[in-house]
């Protein structure tokens, strides 16, 4: 016991000096707008091409929902040299590895491949761009295969529709009200000059960022990047103006079924800034110190002391125009939703009333640094951060420069956005429930 | 004794050069291979029978242990989930520091520590990397087993169970491996709420001291460390762990393969996607002869996107967002293959047809040399793609050792894949993926998917969730919003020909042409009814005369069979007395009736009502599209036995303006009887008279 406290001391006196593990990377834009990063790194013989696209599922019309996602499909399906159902046997029988995904704000494609085949990476995502094949035999298989990918993320899984509805009573007029995946009867409704359309106004150059990393030689590499991609055409520039939420000012109180559950759970939820606004890593903070580990306030209270809960949670949904902050918990035994949300808030109040102690605030520093050194390990995680903070942060050097921002929170910043966060009135009350058979 | 030996490996990929001027319709060719090196782990052994194996990598500031207690499999029967308990109770504190100061000094290093019944793993920046050593040492050596923490435990895991009821995910992998291995075998035993409330803490400790120990175990260690002062480290934290006094089990057989192939159905109303299995017990050992073909054999049936199973059931039919097959290698000769995939309900027949198809095919056709080709780059891309991670190093080191293997199993590992031929894929195809004796296991929605299914052929057998065989299930559908009992019976007399029509029915005659199974006559039937409750039924044979006769007047009535005649006795009376007039449903009260469930009847949805009268209760169905009553079904008890008596209805014509059925098959037990009626009258030839 001793032994331990001396421990922690001891810790809490060394400074928390990091080794240099910076990302070196190389920025610039092509002449038709497209953006381009390079990240050499040569200990493994390994390369990650990618292109990030500034367009998600908010970016779609309202009455055709589900598009954004549905292209990240079609845009495998072939090219004018890239036949129908070859895309991903060139892939794999190269030695690669690829996929994609496509979030409210953008869509991401990727290959990993041994780095012999970086030509092979470029020529791909160039092809995609400058002519995709959108034709109806792809839009018919596609659609088909989306609809099975919701059955099988969305209805045919426990607590699958969770985030749908949170979303649904916290937005009201901007696109976030909606999923991604989206209404299947609006992607039956599309017509294939919508699709083509839609290809058409986001898939061009000046919309997109190029990231190359790994085992390459810089100066090679931009000659092939110029040669595959600097032919295609600059795109219209687009204009967003989503509309702004009004302020959620009295308590929302909701209810939603789930057939896959036996096990209710109630959540909270409340609107909070974009990504890129420094109150949102505040409220990352605080997720953390609510339920990011055994020690986590949460946790402990719920969960390990009291018994009241199954499992507890907190976590900040960051999104480009607002975020969403979310807590949630599955009670345990007799204990009622009621009692599970009283219990949660009245930890929510002890923040906002005090400041978290220093200790609290060292650890959450501790938990971020290695969260920070944990997200470069891989060439392919990189590739992907460095397009991220490109498109939707506009800082390519947050990769590296972001743990500064987390280090500089305070503690009062800590209460104050919680204080202005977190406010009851302010917030959707969800009461998750099992959907009895035959109802 | 620090080791760093690296081999240089041969990667059989394509090599050419590029070319110098791009021309885009032209697949760009791959550079020159790169070179790449196996590095070799340094290792080290404790007293107490320890493994240790480390890989040192500088690239970030980070260290990860993975300790790993190879016991050998072993079934835990009654108190099954006695090990995963441990698990979660391990790790929570030591005999020196409290649970709560133990988590909360993992939580302020900003590291990870997580135990299981069969090893830990722990993750930390390099600075914290001595401490966490210790702290994962201390917990595995002295760990605390509070009864406390033991309850909360159990608690947690019973709602665990419950919480996954209605997955069918959960549910399918639960059933999978206890039909494969049986229920019995390590790897197909399952925890239930039942096998929890049998443990005690006594159980979790014995556990504990038998099977959480060092002698089988290894501790990989990965990251920015040095040789030298972690070997330093880990003597003096897991010298003092004590091995055991030697565990002698042998691992079981697993189940033998089906006889035949046939589908194991596990009914989840709740399910929006059926979940297949096509499964057969296979035994493979990675250092099998056969190992390197059945690696690829499986990558062209189900290992990728460019499948057979995905580009036929994905890509082809859209039945899927995927589907993809794997075949497990084990050390004690219980794994199995399987080809897995989710469909929606409606092309569930289909998807297991093609997909015993598709295994079909790699038995039956030699794959092509481009699929073949394609296979193994794809592995050797992998192969060099998770050499980026300094786990793997460890990773192999480890399989080499577990399974035996020998020492250069990863430097001829491309080699030997580079070698397999199309015969070869073709051979082991044949030897471990079974069309012949394959278990098809489904779990989906029953009402929606077994009609189609029974149209395979295939035989079905029915389990439920627990993987107990039980009968066939009734299936039911959700009940429409603003659907009762009373909506269904009114919407039938509309669909008769409404309550004004049928009021005026005073009298029914039916002659009809009698068919008993087995029976070598053909009766004719002649059945007449008169408001409110008079019955009469004449049975006739041409040339034997009558055969049976049955009449009620109202007031009395008899039975007559071969010309020996026999009252009805007062309970038979009370019960024909209660019937008014010739069609229930215009008098059943709302409190006698009530809907049940829609189910299928005949490949026809219907409303299933129960009607409950005093003691008696009975069934009626009433087709979904058409409204009209198909089935009435009741059960009676007979000498201690209960007998199902079921009249299906069909053939309604229009008499008088009323729908008169005109087809009735009756099922009592083994027997069946059917009425099919030539002539139907109403409120003609017929007077009191003929119920005496």
């Amino acid at each position: 016991m001793k032994k331990n406290v001396f421990s922690l001391a001891a810790l809490l006196l060394a400074s928390i000096s990091m080794h240099a593990q910076e990302v070196k990377f190389e920025e610039y834009d092509l002449d038709n707008g497209m953006h381009v990063i390079l990240h050499q790194d040569n200990s493994a013989p390994v390369v990650t091409t990618s292109v990030m696209y500034h367009v998600g599922a908010k970016d779609e019309h309202p009455e055709r929902t589900g598009m954004a996602h549905f292209f990240e499909h079609l845009l495998f399906e072939g090219t004018q040299n890239i036949p129908r159902g070859e895309w991903f046997t060139i892939v794999s029988s190269n030695g690669g590895s690829n996929n994609a995904n496509t979030t409210d704000d953008r869509t991401y494609y990727y290959e990993v491949f041994p780095s012999n085949n970086l030509e092979l990476g470029l020529w791909m995502e160039s092809e995609r761009l400058l002519h995709p094949i959108i034709n109806q035999i792809g839009v018919d298989t596609q659609n088909e295969v989306v609809k099975e990918e919701k059955r099988l993320r969305v209805d045919n899984q426990p607590y699958g529709k969770f985030i749908e509805n949170v979303k649904l009573h916290m937005f009201k007029k901007h696109p976030y009200k909606g999923t991604t995946i989206g209404k299947m009867e609006h992607l039956d409704a599309a017509s294939l000059e919508e699709f083509q359309a839609f290809n058409k106004k986001f898939y061009v150059p000046n919309n997109a960022v190029l990231v190359v990393a790994g085992d390459i030689d810089v100066a090679e590499t931009k000659k092939m990047i110029e040669d595959y991609f600097g032919p295609i055409p600059r795109g219209e520039d687009i204009v967003r103006n989503f509309p702004k939420e009004d302020p959620i000012t009295e308590t929302i109180k909701a209810k939603a079924y789930d057939s896959n559950i036996q096990i209710p759970a109630i959540m909270t939820a409340y609107r909070t800034p974009a990504m890129t606004e420094r109150d949102a890593y505040v409220l990352d903070m605080i997720s953390s110190y609510l339920s990011d580990g055994k020690s986590s306030v949460l946790y402990k209270k719920l969960v390990d002391d009291k018994k009241m809960a199954l499992q507890v949670g907190a976590f900040n949904l960051s999104q480009e125009d607002y975020g969403t902050y979310i807590l949630f918990g599955l009670p345990l035994g007799d204990t009622t939703l009621e009692t599970l949300l009283a219990e949660i808030d009245e930890e929510v109040v002890k923040i906002q009333n005090e400041l978290i102690t220093e200790k609290d605030h060292q650890k959450l520093l501790n938990k971020f640094e290695n969260n920070f050194v944990n997200a470069n390990s891989s060439v392919s995680g990189i590739a992907n951060s460095l397009a991220r903070y490109y498109m939707l942060y506009g800082d390519v050097n947050l990769i590296n420069t972001e743990i500064e921002i987390y280090k500089s929170i305070t503690r009062e910043e800590i209460q104050a956005a919680a204080k202005k966060y977190l406010k009851p009135n302010q917030r959707l009350i969800l009461e998750y429930l099992p959907q009895k058979d035959d109802e | 004794m620090k080791t760093k030996i690296t081999t240089l490996i041969a990667l059989f990929l394509l090599s050419l050069s590029a070319t110098a001027q791009i021309d885009r319709s032209v697949q760009p060719k791959p550079g020159p291979a790169p070179k790449i090196t196996l590095e070799v782990p340094g290792e080290f052994e404790l007293k107490n029978g320890l493994k240790v194996l480390v890989v040192e990598n500088h690239k970030l500031p980070r260290v990860s242990y993975t300790l790993r207690i190879d016991n050998k499999p072993h079934a835990e029967g009654k108190t099954a989930g006695v090990s995963s308990i441990l698990g979660a109770m391990l790790g929570n504190g030591t005999l020196n520091i409290s649970k709560d100061d133990f988590n909360e000094e993992i939580d302020f290093l900003g590291a990870r520590l997580s135990f299981n019944a069969q090893g830990a793993s722990a993750s930390a920046l390099s600075k914290y990397s001595e401490r966490i050593m210790e702290l994962m040492a201390d917990a595995a050596i002295n760990p605390l087993l509070t009864e406390e923490e033991f309850e909360k435990e159990k608690a947690k895991a019973i709602e665990g169970i419950k919480s996954n009821t209605k997955s069918v995910d959960a549910i399918a992998s639960r059933v999978g491996g206890a039909l494969s291995f049986g229920k019995n075998h390590p790897y197909g035993e399952f925890v239930t709420e039942e096998t929890l409330n049998n443990i005690t803490i006594d159980n979790i400790r014995a556990y504990y001291q038998k099977y959480f120990n060092p002698n089988h175990a290894y501790l990989v260690i990965v990251g920015d460390i040095d040789f030298d002062t972690v070997k330093k480290q880990v003597k003096k934290y897991f010298k003092k762990w004590e091995e055991d006094a030697g565990i002698i089990t042998t691992v079981p057989k697993p189940l033998d393969n089906v006889q035949y192939t046939q589908i194991s159905f596990i009914d989840m109303p709740n399910a929006v996607q059926s979940n297949i299995s096509v499964t057969n017990n296979v035994s493979l050992k990675m250092d099998d002869p056969d190992y390197h073909a059945v690696l690829i054999a499986n990558k062209i049936l189900g290992g990728g996107f460019d499948s057979y199973l995905n580009m036929n059931l994905r890509e082809e039919h859209g039945y899927t967002y995927g589907a993809r097959s794997s075949v497990g290698t084990d050390r004690y000769g219980a794994s199995r293959f399987t080809a897995g995939t989710s469909v929606r309900n409606a092309v569930t027949d289909s998807a297991v047809v093609e997909s015993l198809k598709e295994i079909k095919r790699i038995k039956t056709t030699p794959v092509t040399a481009e699929a073949l080709r394609n296979a193994k780059a794809k592995y050797v891309g992998d192969f060099v793609l998770a050499l980026e991670s300094p786990s793997t190093v460890a990773r192999y080191a480890l399989n080499i050792k577990v399974n035996n293997l020998p020492k250069d199993f990863y430097k001829t590992y491309l080699e030997k894949i580079n070698a397999v031929t199309i015969d070869d894929v073709q051979r082991v195809a044949n030897k471990y993926f079974s069309t012949d004796n394959a278990r098809v296991i489904v779990v989906g929605k029953g009402s929606e998917v077994i009609p189609n299914l029974e149209k395979t052929g295939l035989t079905i057998k029915y389990f439920d969730t627990y993987a107990n065989p039980v009968d066939k299930p009734v299936f039911s559908k959700p009940i429409p919003a603003g659907v009762t009992a009373q909506t269904v019976i009114s919407d039938y007399i509309t669909a008769i020909g409404g309550k004004d029509n049928l009021e005026k029915v005073n009298t029914l005659l039916v002659e009809a042409d009698m068919t008993i199974q087995g029976a070598p006559f053909a009766p004719k039937a002649i059945i007449k009814r008169m408001t409110p409750n008079k019955f009469s039924m004449e049975v006739n044979v041409e040339g034997m005369g009558t055969l049976m006769k049955q009449k009620f007047n109202g007031t009395t009535g008899y039975q007559e069979q071969q010309g020996q005649r026999k009252p009805l006795s007062d309970k038979e009376i009370a019960e024909k007395k209660a019937e008014i007039g010739l069609f229930e449903e215009l008098h059943l009260k709302p409190s006698e009736v009530t809907l049940e469930s829609i189910v299928t009847v005949e490949d026809k949805d219907a409303y299933k009502v129960k009607v409950t009268k005093g003691d008696d209760t009975s069934f009626k169905y009433y087709d979904v599209e058409s409204k009209l009553l198909i089935r009435n079904e009741s059960t009676k008890e007979m000498q201690g036995q209960s007998l199902t008596s079921t009249e299906d209805i069909s053939d309604y014509k229009v008499v008088n303006g009323v729908m008169i059925p005109h087809q009735q098959q009756i099922t009592n037990g083994p027997q069946i009887i059917i009425l099919k009626a030539n002539t139907v009258k109403i409120n003609e030839e017929i007077s009191a008279d003929d119920f005496n």
